[in-house]
């Protein structure tokens, strides 16, 4: 879920870097690239995200870089998993400590 | 100015450790990451992240393949006895050595190996042909793969175990009736009584009468044998299975087609 909303996120701007970075930032902790790339082929699997090849560039020693995008499947299953998480949290009861 | 290079060993596992054939993006964004300032430690630390997380999802992507290959492994001393009794029926080995020098080494080999062959293709059919019924896709191709590829691993596997273990194996072989190919293959030129032959008779009083019984030397027992030289035998059918149906495994089992390029 969290790899699918930084693909949206980031737009056009979507592979293995920003999206780690992007994961880093909010988890505040660090992120294995390999782990990313994983979780990505397992919703490109499900059709939930696309790949596609860019250019190749000599800062990444002439290897191409993955671009990722949101599927429509996967954007109907964002918002599926927020409706369903919104519902959860409405009927939660008041969490304990929440009010000081 | 020079550019800065990663740890050349990191690099160097990256390419050839981490499983699959499409690391390239990966490869290039620890790059990128890399010369935008993260230290060496955080790159070793992403490499090897990588291989474990690619080893294990291979492992997870075959599991199926290897409890088939271990279970279908447990039967092999199992088989051996049986073809070893088969070829006391027939007296095979009397007959072949009778023959003229090369044909009696090819025929025992060849034997040997027939025998070997059959019990692995038995378990590649097996396992193949309900995945291919359930797919409702039954394609030749996969298993001609599957099956001309068990060929060169049984013969790259026996012969390391024929050439390698020979002498750490053979002082086990004198005292136990062993059914090991490895053994199997040395006994035949050296003590052809290795291949412990049951007779009906034997048989019979292994089961019912009051005569000392050798607890493994029934197909039935040898299926439980755990003995290190019964392991030693279903090594080479284990990896041999395990190897054969490593590729066509994806076909049916993964269903996941990774980061196409």
């Amino acid at each position: 879920m969290m790899i699918l909303l930084a693909v949206i996120h980031l737009g056009e701007e979507a592979y293995g870097v920003p999206i780690s970075r992007e994961l880093e930032r909010h988890r505040g902790k660090d992120v294995s690239v390999g782990s990313v790339y994983a979780a990505l082929e397992r919703l490109e699997s499900k059709t939930l995200v696309a790949s596609s090849l860019g250019d190749p560039t000599p800062e990444r020693g002439g290897k191409a870089k993955r671009y990722f995008r949101i599927t429509k499947a996967g954007l109907r299953q964002v918002h599926e998993t927020r409706r369903v998480l919104s519902k959860l949290w409405q009927t939660l009861p008041e969490l304990k400590g929440e009010r000081t | 100015m020079t550019e800065m290079k990663p740890p050349t060993i990191a690099t160097w596992m990256l390419v050839h450790l981490v499983p699959g054939p499409r690391n390239d993006a990966l490869a290039g964004d620890l790059l990128e990451e890399f010369r935008q300032g993260r230290g060496n430690g955080w790159y070793w630390r992403q490499v090897i992240a990588a291989i474990v997380i690619g080893v294990s999802r291979e492992l997870r992507n075959h599991s199926t393949v290897m409890l088939f290959a271990a279970g279908w492994a447990m039967l092999a001393p199992a088989w051996l006895l049986i073809v070893g009794n088969a070829e006391e029926h027939f007296n095979l080995s009397e007959r072949i050595w009778q023959m003229d020098w090369p044909w009696s080494t090819v025929c025992d080999i060849g034997l040997l190996l027939a025998a070997n062959v059959l019990f692995i293709w038995a378990g590649i059919f097996l396992y193949l042909i309900p995945h291919l019924l359930a797919a409702r896709n039954l394609r030749v191709r996969p298993l001609l793969k599957g099956i001309l590829a068990s060929l060169p691993v049984l013969i790259a596997i026996w012969a390391a175990l024929v050439v390698l273990p020979k002498i750490f194996l053979e002082s086990q072989v004198v005292d136990q009736h062993s059914v090991a190919p490895v053994s199997a293959f040395s006994s035949m030129h050296k003590a052809p009584i290795e291949i412990r032959q049951v007779s009906p008779q034997e048989q019979w009083d292994m089961r019912y009468g009051e005569k000392a019984i050798d607890p493994y030397n029934s197909p039935r027992s040898a299926l439980t044998d755990l003995r290190t030289v019964a392991i030693v035998v279903r090594l080479p059918f284990f990896l041999t299975i395990l190897c054969s149906l490593w590729g066509a495994a994806l076909r049916f089992g993964n269903r996941n087609p990774g980061i196409t390029a």
